[in-house]
């Protein structure tokens, strides 16, 4: 198995928090690898961490063996690692299409005066932009909305087109903050058979959710936060039972 | 189902709409008088403006408050290239480009500074950075005389091609075109062409790009923008636009002053997007043309009430601004999307309605 994602000794703080300390972990190229914990232990500070959103205080940070800590956002998307948003993030007066489309953004080169003269070369980008657009409303079941506002969108098809803008940049790695949040239990078994889908169609997905059945049945490996600590990793079935985790999520009493 | 009431064919629409915007300035003349052709000739002005403002502000969601800035570069490169201030005098397909680029260049340097600035406190920099263009061009005439100072420029060289000059009245086909009606076609045809790189680039990669930051940037970025690239083209485009519209007043004026470049320049331009709706393109002219024709139509607020009550209550320059900010509240107390909203906002009116 190689490591598609390293990350080591990752730490950052704000002020006096201490929100990520000294992070390490691996996620292997082709796996699904969960990300749990109690909330604020630290889940999504991280994802902003490896998307470059946050800037790291220490630690390292490699993608297909490539440092990406200290990139901004947009160049460590081109390395190929694409997320979505725990509060959905949609470009909200554009239509569910143009959101797509603006995921091709980075893997389309025409400027200005493409633009302007609509060049051959840019008239053919364009063409093949929508066509992956419309492949790819389709792929995670929206494409009747494809017209339609993305604010007025109802809530779960709203995740289903985050992850359709995350996929239409061609990523390696795919992280998803709580994509099944607010979904309801219909909505939860199609999103987990689009999962295993694109699982199966190569991609690696990182993933932070806190329905621990979806997470149980769909994980090949979990790592565990609380307070900014990586408490435990390992498959679902040895996660379940270390004492550290049901510590952290059931309070110490419990044990 | 085939319809049974044909539309007409787009040629016939777009050969109606030449007819008329031709025909306009001989019609406004017999019908108003020649000094509304020049208000229309200013109209067209003020539309290649709102154009570019609306780039920075209708599609990247930038607030510029300073956008006049660009204008007066533009128009001050085309005075001091062909006039008798520096004695040169450079043909006008050359000074243009040349004020359009300056003011491009400027774009980016007030842009790289204020990347990290969004919504109140871009407008109060770019704001900042308006005033001090015009307080430069009012000071710059010592100790090397560069602007001429609160006296501005005069006797800048009108639209020469060749030998056709655009100062003097032509004679073709039985009908005198003056000054003024050539004005408008010159005009016409820039507007037209900021028109259309405006509608080309709205329905491209940058165009959308540029939304996207304006409607989450955090998320652009996620998305794999270069936000600061696409931030500073904004800039630029807009920027360039308004060069562009400089040079063209300095020429159609004669005669420029740091006056004309002041901070209500900059906020009528706004309005104008914002009435008319923004990032709307036929919205944004719409906007321009009522702004730049409403004060003046409501100059003659003295006449209506000489023939109303026989005498005027009041003096119609306060009246007239009166009514005009009463105009302005109405429109975005009942059309706050702006008089000619885009497609997309009235999209949302019928998907809320669903």
């Amino acid at each position: 198995m190689n490591a598609l994602l390293t990350v080591s000794g990752v730490s950052k703080a704000f002020g006096g928090l201490q929100a990520l300390s000294g992070i390490s972990l691996q996620v292997h190229a082709g796996e699904i690898f969960g990300l749990i914990g109690p909330n604020g232990a630290g889940k999504t500070t991280l994802f902003n961490a490896l998307t470059g959103l946050y800037s790291i205080d220490c630690g390292e940070i490699r993608l297909n063996g490539q440092p990406i800590e200290g990139r901004k956002p947009h160049q460590v998307l081109h390395t190929g690692l694409a997320r979505t948003f725990q509060n959905i993030r949609l470009f909200a007066e554009m239509t569910a299409l143009e959101n797509v489309l603006v995921g091709r953004h980075a893997r389309t080169r025409s400027g200005v005066v493409g633009a302007v003269l609509r060049l051959p070369a840019t008239r053919r980008e364009e063409a093949d932009s929508r066509e992956r657009a419309h492949a790819l409303l389709q792929r995670v079941g929206i494409a009747q909305h494809a017209h339609r506002l993305a604010r007025n969108l109802p809530y779960g098809d709203q995740r289903r087109l985050e992850i359709a803008r995350a996929l239409a940049t061609e990523p390696v790695l795919l992280a998803l903050d709580e994509p099944a949040a607010g979904m309801n239990p219909a909505e939860r078994a199609a999103l987990r058979e689009m999962l295993l889908q694109l699982q199966a169609d190569g991609l690696t997905l990182l993933l932070i959710e806190h329905d621990v059945k979806l997470i149980m049945g769909l994980c090949t490996r979990l790592a565990v936060l609380d307070y900014g600590l990586k408490i435990a990793e390992g498959t679902p079935d040895a996660v379940c039972r270390d004492p550290k985790v049901i510590a952290a999520y059931l309070g110490d009493e419990a044990i | 189902m085939p319809s049974l009431c044909p539309t007409p064919p787009r040629w016939l629409a777009f050969s109606l709409l030449a007819a008329g915007l031709a025909a306009l300035p001989f019609l406004v003349d017999a019908g108003l008088g020649r000094s509304w052709v020049r208000l229309l000739d200013l109209a067209l002005l003020y539309a290649i403006l709102a154009l570019g403002l609306n780039i920075v502000v209708g599609y990247a969601g930038l607030l510029d408050l300073g956008y006049v800035a660009f204008y007066a570069l533009g128009a001050y490169v085309y005075a001091w290239l062909s006039s008798p201030h520096f004695g040169l005098h450079l043909p006008f397909w050359a000074v243009l480009p040349l004020g359009a680029s300056l003011a491009a260049l400027f774009g980016v340097l007030l842009g790289a500074p204020t990347l990290r600035l969004r919504g109140d406190y871009l407008a109060i920099v770019t704001l900042g950075f308006g005033e001090i263009i015009r307080i430069f061009l009012n000071n710059l005439n010592a100790p090397v005389n560069i602007t001429n100072g609160p006296q501005g420029i005069n006797l800048i060289d009108p639209v020469r091609l060749g030998s056709f000059d655009l100062s003097q009245p032509h004679e073709l086909l039985g009908y005198t075109f003056t000054s003024i009606h050539l004005t408008y076609y010159l005009f016409l045809l820039f507007t037209l062409g900021v028109i259309f790189i405006s509608m080309r680039l709205e329905d491209s990669r940058i165009g959308r790009a540029w939304v996207a930051i304006r409607e989450d940037e955090v998320a652009a970025a996620a998305t794999g923008i270069n936000t600061r690239n696409l931030k500073l083209l904004a800039f630029a485009m807009g920027a360039t636009f308004g060069g562009l519209a400089g040079g063209l007043f300095a020429s159609f004026q004669g005669f420029i002053s740091p006056e004309s470049f002041n901070l209500m320049e900059s906020i009528m331009i706004l309005c104008m997007i914002v009435l008319g709706g923004m990032g709307h393109i036929p919205g944004v002219i719409f906007g321009a043309v009522v702004l730049t024709l409403l004060p003046e139509a409501l100059r003659y607020t003295g006449d209506w009430q000489r023939e109303l009550f026989g005498r005027i209550y009041i003096d119609p320059a306060d009246l007239r601004m009166l009514l005009f900010g009463l105009a302005l509240v109405a429109v975005m107390l009942y059309r706050p999307a702006g008089l000619l909203p885009s497609t997309r906002r009235r999209r949302e009116f019928a998907d809320a309605q669903e």
